[in-house]
């Protein structure tokens, strides 16, 4: 028998108060507007890593993990897709991602997410992720791009056992740059928050941002200036592993190839933050993949393989 | 207390000389200056602009609580405020700027006047339980002298704005009137700041300066020392 799926609500998050209108077309949370995934990942009796659970609602899909890391053939790897397009108007999702004692996984998505244009309502999405003692996960979806007037929001809590690590990485183009005339920061909203805890409910972190282009320009300097394409990489580990992550990282900003990465530490020793600015997806995903890859050496010993061409 | 002697303290607490160490901080515009993304004026005022508003959102609201709660007594509350805003900044050396200030500010405002709630907070940040950010102790200064809310939100962003605009003057090639011409004009837009900030939980604290926290990163992580951030 599988569980009722979790209402998302943001009715009472300040920002989005104007975007509270039920749509005309198909009302908020319908079915095949209100997916559901659950993943929990877990070692096997004979010590490999598995997903143990998948427990899904259209229109998200999960496909079958496959272990296909060159450089990690133990790690079962899966794609997250969804059935019905891009998010739309009215849509809501829940995401959530266990990984038991020990155990390991690797979670990305099959394409970028779209998030489609919106007239009365929004889009919103909660992600819940636990990672047990000793476990470790990389999450490394595609980017998501915004349409003109999209509204989206996410909250995504992190409960990670102090011993255990997790990468979790976000990226969001400004727009879709050659749709017509271009439709570079023309959303309505976009409201992300992810915050860390522990699993005893001590709070550790909690990154709020909202951008709203039509109240402050993103392309104003200190914002996004004339950069494009944003990623926000959380890592969550053990002390030991922070300073020594830290310390291997190099930040710069390359005026001539567009790209600019930032580091610092998270709040309360919860661990690092790993910001990049480009205009260039590639070179984007390429310096996530080096961040991930120094993370993954550091805590498994092993790098990350070379990216597959096609992606 | 008079408004006579409000507007004293109020002006007294804003004044570049009180002693909580604002001029040993550029809030990351000395490396602005070193990679070229502020150069002149125009630059200076949409850098400035920024730090502006990235404060409004988060230290403005952590403030406006403390404000808020200092004046119904409500320590928790103070504590709540601290405890939120420390977990909302991402930045290494922010964290340590706004602690370090904070805590000048508990120790000035308890030589200053008695304050039970003010002289609790001393004593948790001394003893590491609460981390004594410096919008929540502006909060509190500020309510203990009788100044209100929204005059107590203006010299917050005066603070910030001022901060980055004096240490402009020994990193960026411009003059004393830029940096004027920029604090009078940025005066318009703090009003509408605070009425956003004003009507804003904890929770909806945000910011979204990327290309300021890669500057704060760079800052983080060189050499270059004539400002503590």
């Amino acid at each position: 028998m599988t569980a009722s799926v979790p209402e998302v609500d943001f009715a009472s998050a300040h920002e989005m108060q104007p975007y509270l209108r039920e749509p005309d077309a198909m009302y908020v949370g319908a079915p095949g507007k209100h997916g559901y995934l659950k993943l929990r990942f877990a070692l096997d009796p004979d010590g490999k890593s598995i997903l143990r659970e998948i427990d899904r609602r259209v229109p998200l899909i999960a496909q079958q993990e496959l272990y296909f890391d060159k450089e990690m053939p133990e790690m079962p790897c899966l794609y997250i897709l969804s059935s019905g397009g891009p998010n739309v108007d009215g849509d809501r999702y829940q995401q959530d991602i266990i990984v038991e004692k020990d155990a390991f996984g690797w979670v990305s998505t099959g394409a970028a997410t779209k998030l489609a244009e919106m007239k009365y309502n929004y889009s919103g999405m909660v992600q819940n992720i636990v990672l047990e003692e000793g476990a470790y996960l990389e999450f490394m979806p595609e980017p998501v791009f915004p349409c003109r007037h999209t509204r989206f929001i996410c909250d995504t809590r992190l409960t990670v056992h102090p011993t255990a690590t997790v990468f979790y990485s976000e990226i969001y183009m400004g727009g879709r740059k050659y749709y017509g005339e271009g439709e570079m920061f023309d959303y309505d909203i976009l409201s992300v928050c992810s915050h860390g805890e522990r699993p005893d409910g001590t709070q550790l972190f909690r990154e709020k941002f909202v951008i709203d282009p039509s109240k402050n320009d993103p392309r104003r300097l200190g914002v996004m200036g004339r950069f494009e394409i944003f990623a926000n990489v959380i890592v969550m580990t053990p002390a030991e592993n922070i300073e020594r992550i830290y310390a291997a990282v190099t930040p710069g900003i390359d005026r001539l190839a567009m790209i600019a990465t930032g580091i610092t530490t998270l709040p309360n020793d919860a661990g690092l933050l790993f910001k990049v600015l480009g205009t260039d997806t590639g070179r984007v995903k390429q310096k996530i993949r080096d961040f991930c890859s120094l993370v993954r050496q550091t805590v498994k010993g092993k790098p990350l393989p070379e990216e597959f061409p096609w992606r | 207390m008079s408004t006579f002697t409000k507007t004293m303290h109020l002006l007294q607490f804003t004044d570049s000389t009180f002693p909580v160490g604002t001029f040993s901080f550029s809030n990351g515009l000395e490396t602005a200056a070193f990679e070229q993304v502020v150069h002149d004026a125009e630059t200076l005022r949409e850098f400035v602009g920024s730090q502006a508003l990235q404060a409004a959102f988060s230290d403005g609201v952590a403030a406006i609580h403390a404000h808020r709660a200092y004046l119904k007594g409500d320590y928790d509350g103070v504590a709540e405020a601290d405890r939120a805003l420390l977990a909302f900044k991402m930045n290494a050396e922010a964290r340590l700027m706004l602690q370090r200030m904070g805590k000048k500010l508990a120790e000035l405002s308890s030589h200053l006047f008695e304050s039970q709630l003010i002289s609790r907070w001393l004593d948790d940040i001394r003893a590491e339980r609460v981390p004594g950010t410096y919008p929540v102790g502006q909060g509190m200064a500020y309510a203990a002298a009788g100044v209100s809310e929204q005059e107590m939100f203006c010299a917050h962003q005066y603070g910030v704005i001022n901060m980055v605009l004096s240490a402009a003057l020994r990193c960026v090639r411009v003059s004393h009137y830029d940096t004027q011409k920029i604090l009078f004009d940025l005066a318009g837009v703090a009003q509408r700041y605070y009425e956003e900030a004003s009507t804003m939980e904890l929770k909806d604290m945000n910011a979204f300066f990327p290309q300021l926290d890669i500057l704060a990163s760079l800052h983080e992580k060189g050499n270059m020392r004539m400002f503590m951030n």
